[in-house]
């Protein structure tokens, strides 16, 4: 009912389309981005979503004779203090409490926000406790998975954008490797040097995020998906004229960034924030957050499409690096730690499990599959597994997991989710080579 | 004058109870007989003082500890390791110097020569500023190497590994080396790590009100001590074709200082085996810029009274710290380590704190501080540390002792022992917050 009063205010035309491309995900899709929130509420936090694996996630045997060489991983910092979150809804509700606006619900936020702001003090960037565990059982896994690749004889060469929330976490996975396997020789390195390939930036590509047009869809967009945040004002403040003099769907929204960015603290008795919320509303919140990180790093089409192009070089190097070490005779494993952004970029660019679909139609993300939480949460990474059968194997295979799960590639293959190296290098020097004709680099 | 006499009585008693504590006699040095000279003859580095290489190969010889005393925790505040300057900044001046000669065709071969290794240095360093090298990662795993094998007591079994590092990223690099080589090592230690803006007050601290920058009085001795110690004419005549002339665009002084630096620091880089800048210089020319810089290092971080003389109370909560832990591991059974990582302007004070090998000393004559042995150097070169180990024989024993090891060498300190190089903890710990209360006091007093 309440898509059809907003249906009357905005554009027709594209919350059908939406709507018909919901209906149809809702008996296509296996997990609705709403089963998946009620399963874990976490991943209303999108790219702060901190992963959490089964303890034995799915792996298809290899084809016969194939055993894993070289692992390069490019992964997203593990779980971390965000800054910014915590003033704003603390002063705002700091005010109405002494005025007297609070109640019993809202004095209990206010406790609460005051516990995690002063958890937070003087922490940004730094590792949550349940970051340094995420970071170590992730390595771990890796580890359990493939231990051909961690030999007495391996090398794992860890390396770092100089941004404390990935070192530390290069830090803990590389102990923990360290500690795993012994003698391993385990080296661990961080250079501005290496943003060139690990977290380049691209001005042009960075300018279109901005575009007019891609905005003001936005705005639209969240206009119509705002949840209705009378119930949750209500609850929190005793008196509804006070409410008016204040910019309430914006407390609202800053308490679920909040939720978001603190999901995983134990300072408020295990309660984030995200009980204050509805389904629904969190749903809505997570709507727009979504979206923007679609404009963002996505393929959206209202900024060119080409987002996902602002990190051809880490893919440059998965290229090069996938045909440097065939000439080795020992295991090698490369850890790179860089932003969440650059992540999700790389996924979308290299279309694993469809995520570089492009459209302009932000209604139709959820339905197609697009959700920041499944393609770059905290911990999240990209791990291309090389397999040969020796070191003159003419037919190396590559298999990828996204998040710790077999990933499919745009690429066709007889033995999926093992891919041959040279159909997958093949593919993607095609698609950057393309791109790189349109900007004159390479 | 009544209040001077106050004042200068109430010095008088609080120092009482103290000096009964303190050795009578704090000789300085621990350099066995050699002369600074002698030791840049032999490694050049030492003249660069902060920017000096780890003396990596580490005498063995430590005291056996007093019967039945046993290692059972550590206690480390180390500097990280070797790096890559901070900023472009610290080569711009004899660069630009270099760029403006050349631009009028003052250079010599050799000059033009050195103008290509500069070229050179910059385009290593670049987007390197602050990053910690291959070499300071093998500081540190030869450091943690070393401390395991040393005492593998405090490291045995599950042992608690506490590691904490400031937010300095060459500091974070240098603890998780540390740490992945004992977790090779001992792969049961039970390793945290943590690098946090909320422990920068103790572990990166520096104190605005005992900013360590020169006061005019100050300026006026060492401007008088470096007079005759700046400059290079050999160096002058060797790199420009008319001296004279290019004293326009290159400032000597200046010249010669920053040159001398930019060479020494690349033994700390991947640069390390192209000696060609450092070849330049004479060991009288190396020994003239370490004297220069010893000295303001002392009268910036160490006590010197010209310069205020209180600078090395800026370390004092890393030193509360410190004792604290300290006091909470001894309870424990089993404490294991407590490791953290910062930087040479928390160490050098720290150590002049504590009085370590005499490092309190206090002068205004700055051509004493190479006789008593006042040498940076030793304190603080890349990866440099200090180390308390605590000795028991059992939990239940009172009687801690302790030794302190700079730069893993047996230290003393300015407290009487009957086993030295071995202390009681209790004597260490009442004279070091004696010393604090007592500073804190006249600071409060004076505001």
């Amino acid at each position: 009912m309440m898509y059809e009063q907003q249906m009357k205010k905005n554009d027709m035309h594209r919350m059908t389309i939406a709507i018909l491309v919901f209906c149809c995900s809702l008996c296509s899709m296996a997990q609705t981005v709403a089963d998946e929130l009620r399963s874990d509420v976490r991943r209303a936090a999108g790219m702060n979503y901190a992963l959490t694996l089964p303890e034995t996630p799915e792996d298809t045997p290899p084809p016969a004779g194939k055993r894993p060489f070289y692992i390069n991983h490019f992964s997203c910092p593990s779980d971390y203090y965000l800054e910014r979150h915590y003033d704003n809804p603390y002063q705002t509700l700091s005010r109405a409490d002494s005025l007297g606006k609070l109640t019993e619900l809202g004095r209990d936020v206010l406790r609460r926000v005051a516990l995690l702001r002063s958890e937070e003090h003087e922490r940004t960037g730094e590792l949550t406790e349940a970051g340094k565990r995420q970071a170590r059982d992730l390595a771990l896994m890796m580890m359990r998975r493939l231990p051909e690749v961690f030999a007495d004889n391996s090398y794992v060469d860890g390396r770092s954008i100089v941004q404390n929330n990935c070192l530390l976490t290069l830090g803990e996975a590389a102990v923990q490797i360290s500690q795993a396997h012994q003698p391993l020789r385990v080296s661990t390195n961080a250079s501005h040097r290496f943003r060139a390939w690990l977290d380049p930036r691209d001005k042009e590509l960075e300018a279109h995020r901005n575009d007019s047009l891609a905005m003001a869809r936005y705005a639209d967009f969240t206009a119509r998906w705002a949840p209705d945040n009378s119930r949750l004002t209500t609850a929190l403040f005793n008196d509804a004229d006070y409410v008016r003099s204040i910019d309430a769907a914006e407390l609202c929204r800053q308490l679920f960034d909040l939720a978001c960015c603190t999901q995983y603290t134990d300072v408020v008795g295990g309660r984030a924030l995200y009980d204050l919320f509805t389904p629904e509303e969190l749903h809505r919140h997570w709507l727009r957050r979504n979206a923007w990180a679609y404009i963002r790093y996505g393929g959206c089409t209202l900024t060119g499409g080409n987002e996902p192009y602002a990190q051809r070089r880490p893919l440059w190097n998965l290229l090069h690096m996938g045909d440097s070490i065939m000439s080795l005779d020992y295991p090698v494993v490369h850890l790179r730690y860089t932003n969440e952004s650059v992540v999700m970029s790389l996924v979308c660019l290299m279309e694993l499990d469809g995520y570089g679909v492009q459209t302009d139609c932000l209604d139709s993300l959820e339905a197609l599959g697009w959700a920041d939480y499944r393609i770059a949460p905290l911990g999240g990474s990209v791990m291309l597994v090389h397999y040969r059968t020796d070191k003159n194997d003419p037919d190396p295979l590559v298999r990828v997991l996204l998040n710790g799960r077999e990933a499919r590639m745009p690429i066709a293959t007889d033995c999926a989710p093992y891919y041959h190296w040279l159909d997958v290098k093949r593919y993607y020097l095609r698609k950057l080579y393309a791109y790189a004709r349109t900007r004159d680099d390479k | 004058m009544k209040k001077i006499l106050a004042i200068l009585f109430t010095v008088c008693c609080s120092c009482a109870p103290l000096l009964a504590e303190e050795q009578s006699t704090t000789e300085l040095s621990t350099n066995k007989g050699r002369t600074v000279i002698d030791i840049i003859r032999q490694k050049p580095a030492y003249a660069s003082c902060n920017y000096d290489t780890y003396p990596d190969s580490i005498p063995e010889n430590l005291t056996p500890a007093p019967m039945g005393k046993r290692p059972f925790y550590i206690s480390h505040y180390g500097r990280h390791g070797s790096r890559y300057i901070n900023k472009r900044s610290g080569y711009e001046i004899p660069y630009k110097m270099m760029v403006h000669a050349n631009g009028v065709n003052e250079l010599t071969a050799t000059g033009k020569q050195v103008f290509s290794e500069m070229n050179l240095i910059l385009e290593d360093s670049e987007d390197r500023w602050g990053d910690l090298t291959p070499l300071g990662r093998s500081q540190q795993q030869h450091i943690a190497r070393r401390m395991i094998s040393r005492f593998p007591e405090v490291f045995a079994d599950s042992a608690c590994v506490a590691a904490r590092s400031t937010i300095v990223p060459r500091c974070i690099m240098s603890m998780e080396a540390a740490m992945m080589e004992l977790a090779q090592l001992n792969p049961r230690l039970h390793i945290t790590m943590d690098a946090s803006k909320s422990t920068q007050w103790y572990m990166n601290h520096q104190d605005p009100l005992l900013r360590s920058k020169l006061i005019p009085e100050a300026q006026k001795v060492y401007d008088k001590y470096t007079a005759s110690r700046l400059g290079n004419s050999r160096l002058m005549e060797m790199l420009f074709k008319n001296p004279d002339i290019v004293k326009e665009l290159v400032d000597e002084s200046f010249f010669n200082y920053y040159l001398m630096k930019m060479g020494l620091f690349q033994l700390n880089t991947h640069r390390y085996q192209d000696t060609y800048l450092t070849d330049l210089f004479t060991t009288e020319d190396l020994y003239r810029m370490w004297q220069i810089d010893n000295a303001l290092w002392y009268m910036q971080y160490g006590f010197c009274p010209l310069n205020g003389g209180d600078y090395p109370y800026s370390q004092r909560h890393l030193l509360r710290r410190i004792i604290a832990e300290a006091d909470s591991c001894i309870s424990l059974e089993k404490p294991g380590a407590q490791l953290r990582f910062g930087h040479e302007t928390v160490l050098l004070p720290l150590v002049c704190l504590i009085g370590i090998n005499g490092y309190d000393l206090q002068t205004t004559d700055l051509e004493e501080l190479e006789e008593k042995g006042w040498w940076c150097s030793s304190v603080f070169p890349m990866g440099s540390n200090v180390q308390f180990i605590f000795y028991r024989r059992n939990p239940s024993d009172k009687d801690v002792l302790f030794k302190v090891l700079l730069n893993e060498q047996e230290a003393r300190l300015p407290i009487r022992s009957d086993c030295a190089p071995y202390y009681h903890w209790a004597d260490f710990r009442r004279y070091c917050l004696k010393k604090l209360d007592r500073y804190e006091k006249r600071r409060n007093n004076s505001r």
